[in-house]
């Protein structure tokens, strides 16, 4: 088996986009909302995003905060069209998953910070995992 | 010198491939590059055709300060140019760095300390004439009696 | 026995098609793209680390070369930030004299990317008339701003250099004959039974999918989004701008629409030099503190600049988000995704107009 050619690794690269000020800034938000360690989630999103994505994430990140309506307080709270069609940070099927979870936790009485709180828990096992 | 480099010299003289790399310009040499192509400069009136294939090039034109990217790239493309080759470097970044050789920046200028550069173009960009000047001036330089010099 | 499998089929970073280096990984089934990957830091020069602490003179310099093909627009935007910040007027004429540059920008622009996607589907004839048109669009940048790219023509209160009797009967003339040969080329384009062949149906890039991608500029334009900053700008509000939009979706529109908008700049350059008021091209005034968000539409669609600035003008924070990134991303996410062959893959990156400079700064 021969080496690859031309396949060099992007890790420092990519650390180098997401460290310009505007993109650090956005993965600090991430990962204070999400509760998880800096370099984690910069670790997940070097290993799970092309450089395009790195490249334009504070410009989605914002668009889908203004795009998230107040129609559907629980998907807004857990960020179901941010963490997956925006930045890809949990697979849909799962995200589909926490927000019938939570949605249904808050229908049935449980308090809204509390469902949200939990939703928070599961999203950060997945990045975990 | 035999008939037959007075040959080769006569035929390398009048079809020049050339090939162009960015390594991390602002784009401005670029289309000073492109421009050259158009029809008011008439490159093919000299026998020049740019193809951007390494493999068949005979000419390469460097544009822009070298970023990290290239490390484990630029040395193989220039490798795969048969003999015999020049590079030009074009505008001032890959000279100097021009404006982005500043303290923070990625760039690592000169491109002579990677590849063997022939002949520079300062200018931040060059007008496309002074690029086909130069094309033509390493063509004289550096293909002429190539093999009996090689010797 | 017949033996299928798939393959990644990497393109770049030196190749025929692409003017500047980046490498897109296509994942194939076959002959169709399945999935696509886009490996960047080709270009990465890290211009907004350079420009934190110095003067805006020396950083309005710095903003045209973060790329040299629209660098007008560059200068522009953060001049125009520059001034929002500092409370500083432009004087009429030279609001007027801007949007000349800009739109002789945006032609020469335009001009360049049609040129490229012909000489991506191999129409080499069309390519050099729209290229060869593209010099006679340089020369009056050059007669204008006395320079042929990163001109540096707008400075904060207003521009550097008047428009003469002399220039302006040149630059009418030489707008009436490109618009002449223009109508002739887009009637070619129209009308080319082998373009068609490689543009029509292909890179289809749904409403639907460029809103979620958040396409921006001619990309999105060619999706029926209608989207331009330059409705919002006042003195193209004063020109009565209205953007040039088409319902295609595919190459062919993404196309036909930077024709659209090189005849709408002719159209916007003559209303200008009709209604150019008379009066000083420079006004007075003093860069101050502050913090501003400013957009302003580049050729290639939304640009913004955010700055924050210290008493003495120099800028302390600076981010710049740039169209070429919604684009790429749309363009290798989306647009061809499913593409019938491999070889339809340049031509419907090439025909987003990437720029990877800009990109990756």
């Amino acid at each position: 088996m021969s080496a690859w050619i031309y396949e060099q690794d992007l890790t420092a690269q990519k650390y180098r986009i997401l460290v310009s000020v505007r993109h650090d800034r956005v993965i600090r938000q991430i990962a204070a909302d999400l509760d998880i360690g800096l370099q984690e989630l910069r670790k997940y999103v070097i290993e799970h995003c092309d450089m395009i994505l790195l490249e334009n994430l504070p410009a989605r990140y914002e668009a889908a905060l203004t795009a998230a309506g107040d129609a559907d307080p629980v998907a807004k709270a857990i960020g179901r069209d941010l963490y997956t069609t925006a930045i890809p940070l949990v697979p849909t099927g799962i995200m589909e998953t926490i927000y019938q979870t939570t949605a249904a936790k808050v229908a049935a009485g449980t308090p809204f910070d509390a469902a949200v709180a939990d939703a928070r828990a599961m999203m950060k096992e997945v990045i975990h995992a | 010198m035999s008939i037959l480099q007075t040959i080769k010299d006569k035929v390398r003289s009048r079809s020049i491939h050339v090939s162009y790399v960015d390594l991390g310009s602002c784009n401005g040499c670029d289309i000073e590059v492109l421009a050259c192509l158009a029809p008011r400069y008439d490159i093919e009136q000299y026998g020049i055709y740019v193809h951007n294939n390494p493999r068949e090039a005979d000419v390469l034109i460097v544009i822009g300060a070298y970023t990290p990217g290239w490390q484990e790239k630029l040395t193989p493309l220039w490798e795969k140019i048969p003999d015999p080759k020049a590079a030009i470097a074009v505008g001032n970044c890959p000279i100097s760095g021009c404006c982005f050789n500043r303290r923070g920046a990625y760039i690592d200028p000169p491109v002579s300390k990677h590849i063997p550069v022939a002949a520079e173009v300062p200018g931040c960009p060059p007008r496309p004439t002074e690029i086909l000047a130069a094309i033509l001036s390493v063509r004289d330089a550096v293909f002429a009696n190539w093999e009996g010099r090689q010797r | 026995m017949k033996h299928t499998v798939d393959v990644n089929i990497p393109l770049g970073p030196v190749h025929p098609c692409f003017k500047e280096p980046a490498r897109v990984k296509c994942e194939t089934k076959g002959e169709r793209i399945i999935a696509a990957e886009v490996e960047l830091g080709y270009m990465k020069k890290g211009i907004e680390r350079i420009m934190k602490g110095r003067p805006w003179q020396e950083v309005m310099f710095l903003a045209e070369r973060v790329c040299g093909i629209c660098s007008v627009i560059h200068n522009m935007v953060f001049i125009e930030a520059i001034e929002q910040v500092s409370g500083i007027a432009v004087p009429p004429r030279a609001a007027y004299l801007r949007v000349v540059a800009n739109e002789l920008d945006r032609m020469q622009s335009h001009l360049l990317a049609n040129f490229s996607y012909c000489y991506t589907i191999e129409h080499e004839t069309l390519g050099m008339y729209l290229l060869d048109l593209r010099e006679k669009v340089m020369d009056v940048i050059e007669r204008l701003t006395g320079a042929r790219v990163t001109c540096a023509y707008i400075i904060p209160g207003g521009v550097r250099f008047d428009i003469g009797a002399q220039d302006e009967a040149f630059l009418r003339e030489s707008l009436a004959r490109i618009e002449d040969d223009l109508t002739r080329y887009t009637g070619m384009f129209e009308s080319g039974p082998m373009i068609a062949l490689r543009s029509r149906g292909i890179g289809i890039l749904t409403k639907e999918a460029a809103m979620q991608a958040h396409a921006v500029g001619p990309t999105a334009r060619a999706s029926g989004i209608s989207v331009d900053r330059r409705t919002e700008h006042p003195t193209y509000r004063q020109l009565g701008f209205e953007p040039v939009v088409r319902t295609e979706c595919d190459n062919y529109a993404r196309i036909m629409v930077r024709f659209g908008e090189v005849f709408q700049s002719i159209r916007l350059i003559r209303a200008c030099l009709d209604n150019l008021p008379e009066g000083v091209i420079r006004g007075g005034g003093t860069c101050t503190a502050g913090e501003t968000r400013y957009s302003g539409e580049a050729p290639r669609g939304e640009l913004t600049y955010i700055i924050r600035t210290d008493d003495y003008g120099r800028v302390i924070d600076i981010q710049i988000q740039t169209p070429s990134i919604m684009n790429i991303e749309a363009c290798c996410h989306v647009m061809i995704i499913g593409v019938d062959s491999v070889a339809d893959v340049t031509s419907t990156f090439v025909s987003a107009d990437p720029c990877i400079a800009c990109t990756e700064r």
